[in-house]
């Protein structure tokens, strides 16, 4: 297993490389300039040419290329271009709400999701199943900001239970808490309707196994063997599609962030790549890789959890 | 299924939480935008970046709040000033009892020649270039400060009201905190910076020690809400007080609904223009742009903006600028179009390729322009390009037409020198943005600059528009402000025209009243 981790994470720095090197690059092919969104739209050439200067710009590609390299094998990430602060600091100031809202929204979202795929999969082509079938098409099909703003006309704005501003200055636990609510259940209605439906299919699939058969024939509870004897059976395409989605949870959080204005990586990736500050967007897309990364390795190490019978090697 | 337990929770939630008390004395501000840039006030110059800045600093000198005309120009910091004869040496007197916030102490002469000359360093500036005429910046004693000029400037008092280099720093505020500086701002105006909330809010304070007093508003709470439609929900719900709004006729009109709600169009005007490159064929032929011009129907275009936000232009400057004078542009007139067209050689019309970028209101406004061009058989193609990458590539010269809206500094000096003199055609060291490549009225705009005469410089400038205006430079479309709306509760002591600065000024006298 500590074999297996190692692996990983050495393919992981390979990963990172490769994404690093490439994104160094194409942010620059890309055209736009820093420098102007610094200096402003009244600034002259000149004035633009001497920031580049001042910036590193004017130097050759792979001059840069390796100055960030040895830049970022000691740690230094830099500075952002257009803000000045230090790259590191900026992803990290915003970095824990996003990692609140995402494990927050994923947890909601297989609460939701499994107990209702199951009972979709038992009542299979009965009311329950329609119901559900339909309303996570909904999840599946409305976009985060279409359903965020939904979530604001509603809980906002009708009922006046919640703000709309989820950014408040209110740091208390229930403050956070409040703040939290309505993003957190935009994201998980989304990751629900995935859980939903994969928990139902794996559900229905495992319903039919012999054993099954066999464990309701011999008389035992239908609960247990619901609960007991199929669901653990059908938790590993769950655990496959919770972090196969963890990506697109990620993404959908950078809508869900900007609708209901709270902090996030996903603001500050949308807010780099219009200004094109490529320092700050080579340290996000580092962060993202990694996260995806990480929530790779967990997932395959969940699988062992769930079934002894899978082998790290 | 999904919905149920999530609506229970809510519940639960929203009846176990209560809502936080805000202090009753908080102006809370929402504007469109992901973060803050900068606050140094040399450096700042994205709007939502300015329009803090606005409440932080002084100037020497300021324009009367609420109004936007340098002709309305008051004493700020200095209480008063005289002019040599040849108007090159001015000296300021600067008023007694003016503290630097966060106890950096009173502020000196010493101080102004600090940010002036910072004003002037390219090196701290990103406004270096509008003081390329200051010489020397000397204080005699330290209620005394002296500039001299090469040569005289259009307007030596705009340069020195709080928007852009005019804002006043404090010396010791500045070398202390360092690099800090761009994130907690101190000056000496009615509000002090407090806190700085990445992609959250800044706050400020009021500052109780302010030379005209204590401000009644006793906190600004300035949010940053990029979703449009999360703004207005904020506004809506009662969470917000005063909105920056959209370019847009239906965000008027929708705001004017609600409640207790004051909606206005700010100043600076800005004018959206469309700039033809008078050195590529076939644009080079008077006759052809003369053609784009009577082919242009300026009301129709004003009418799909909205006339709640725009007006048709009147020159080639915006309205209300120090200089500006409404001057007869070329009729909407299509058979005039195509006959100028068939006389320049093309009966069968042209095809013109430009950069466009994605932002809706700007591609939307060219997608009209482009069908009435089409009307006279005028081709024009678009390349679309995202917004930064069509900031890019319109100054490399890449364009034949580019469509550009902007307001400035309102004398129309600087709009006639960025746009339409020869030392700022895109593509030379100097470039700024004439993208016409249009050098008819350089002679107008430089004898302007040094006439020192207020009359005589109006004439000439008006001289400029009239001959950039004939040439067909660039074609005027229309004019439009800065939507705003707040509550009534907020309520100025004097009527709010606009603001440099493009917030509307918040002092000590503003109120919000409960």
């Amino acid at each position: 297993m500590t074999a297996f981790i190692i692996k990983r994470l050495g393919f992981a720095v390979v990963t990172l490389f490769a994404v690093l090197s490439l994104v160094f690059f194409i942010v620059r092919i890309l055209p736009g300039d820093p420098a102007m969104v610094i200096l402003g739209d009244q600034a002259s050439a000149a004035s633009i040419a001497a920031l580049r200067q001042k910036l590193g710009l004017d130097q050759p590609l792979l001059v840069q290329y390796l100055n960030f390299l040895v830049g970022a094998i000691r740690g230094d990430w830099g500075v952002s271009m257009v803000s000045g602060r230090p790259v590191i600091g900026e992803v990290l100031s915003v970095l824990p709400s996003t990692i609140e809202l995402t494990l927050v929204s994923l947890f909601l979202g297989v609460i939701l999701g499994v107990p209702a795929g199951v009972w979709a999969a038992v009542n299979r082509n009965r009311i329950p199943d329609v119901v559900t079938r339909i309303v996570s098409l909904l999840g599946l099909s409305a976009p985060a900001f279409v359903s965020g703003i939904v979530l604001l006309l509603i809980f906002a704005i009708a009922l006046q239970w919640f703000p709309v501003i989820s950014s408040g200055q209110d740091t208390s636990f229930s403050g956070r808490l409040r703040d939290l609510a309505l993003p957190a259940v935009n994201l998980a209605l989304i990751m629900a309707a995935y859980v939903t439906r994969v928990t139902r299919s794996a559900m229905l699939e495992v319903l039919g196994q012999d054993y099954v058969r066999t464990a309701r024939a011999k008389g035992v509870p239908a609960g247990v063997v619901i609960w007991r004897h199929a669901m653990r059976n059908c938790l590993i395409p769950v655990i496959t599609v919770i972090g196969l989605y963890l990506g697109i949870l990620i993404g959908n959080s950078v809508l869900t962030e900007i609708v209901f204005n709270r902090p996030g990586l996903g603001k500050l990736i949308v807010g780099a790549l219009t200004q094109r500050d490529y320092t700050m967007l080579q340290g996000m897309i580092v962060i993202y890789t990694l996260i995806v990364v990480l929530v790779n390795l967990i997932t395959d190490l969940a699988y062992g959890l769930v079934d002894p019978r899978v082998q790290y090697r | 299924m999904t919905l149920k337990p999530a609506i229970l929770s809510s519940l639960v939630l929203g009846t176990l939480l209560s809502a936080t008390a805000l202090n009753a004395q908080t102006l809370r501000v929402a504007v469109p935008g992901s973060d803050m840039g900068t606050l140094d006030p040399y450096r700042a110059s994205a709007t939502l970046d300015i329009n803090v800045v606005n409440w932080l600093f002084n100037g020497l000198v300021r324009i009367k709040p609420g109004q936007i005309s340098p002709e309305m120009i008051e004493p700020d910091l200095a209480e008063s000033w005289t002019t040599s004869s040849d108007g090159k040496t001015w000296t300021f007197k600067l008023r007694d009892g003016v503290q630097c916030q966060g106890g950096y102490g009173a502020l000196t002469a010493d101080d102004v020649v600090y940010s002036l000359k910072r004003a002037a360093n390219k090196d701290t500036s990103s406004f270096y270039a509008e003081y390329a005429a200051f010489d020397t910046i000397t204080a005699s004693d330290p209620k005394t400060v002296t500039i001299t000029l090469k040569e005289t400037v259009p307007s030596m008092l705009g340069l020195l009201v709080p928007y852009h280099g005019g804002n006043i720093v404090c010396q010791k505020a500045v070398e202390a905190l360092g690099a800090e500086f761009a994130r907690k701002p101190i000056g000496t105006g009615p509000f002090e910076f407090v806190e700085y909330r990445p992609q959250q809010y800044v706050k400020l304070k009021a500052n109780e020690a302010y030379f005209r007093g204590a401000p009644k508003i006793k906190e600004i709470l300035f949010r940053y809400i990029q979703s449009d439609s999360s703004r207005d929900l904020a506004f809506q719900s009662g969470e917000i007080d005063l909105i920056n709004g959209r370019f847009e006729d239906s965000w008027v009109k929708r705001m004017a609904q609600i409640p207790n709600t004051k909606v206005d169009i700010l100043g600076p005007l800005e004018i959206h223009n469309i700039h033809l490159n008078m050195t590529q064929k076939p644009l080079d032929d008077l006759r052809v742009r003369q053609a784009i011009a009577h082919a242009i129907d300026r009301d129709a275009i004003v009418k799909f903006r909205g006339t709640s936000i725009s007006k048709a232009a009147e020159s080639v400057i915006p309205g209300g600028y120090l200089g500006f004078a409404p001057i007869p542009l070329l009729k909407y007139d299509p058979a005039a179009a195509k006959k100028l067209l068939a006389e320049a050689g093309y009966p069968n019309g042209i095809t013109i390729k430009s950069i466009q970028t994605t932002l809706p209101a700007m591609l939307t406004t060219m997608q009209v322009v482009q069908s009435q061009l089409r009307a006279v058989g005028v081709n024009l193609e678009f390349t679309l390009v995202d917004h930064p990458t069509f900031h890019s590539q319109i100054r490399q010269d890449l364009s034949q037409l580019v469509y550009y809206g902007a307001a400035r500094f309102p004398v129309a000096d600087t709009f006639l020198t960025q746009f339409f003199d020869s030392t700022s055609i895109v593509g030379k060291p100097s470039a700024v943005t004439n993208f016409s490549h249009c050098d008819v009225a350089d002679d107008e705009i430089k004898s302007a600059r040094t006439a020192g005469d207020i009359e005589k410089q109006k004439a000439l400038w008006v001289d400029a528009q009239k001959k950039i205006a004939d040439k067909v430079c660039a074609i005027p479309l229309y004019e439009m402000g800065q939507p705003w709306a707040w509550t009534q509760k907020l309520v100025f002591d004097y009527p709010v025209k606009g603001s440099l600065n493009l917030s509307p000024p918040i002092d000590e006298t503003t109120q919000l009243r409960n």
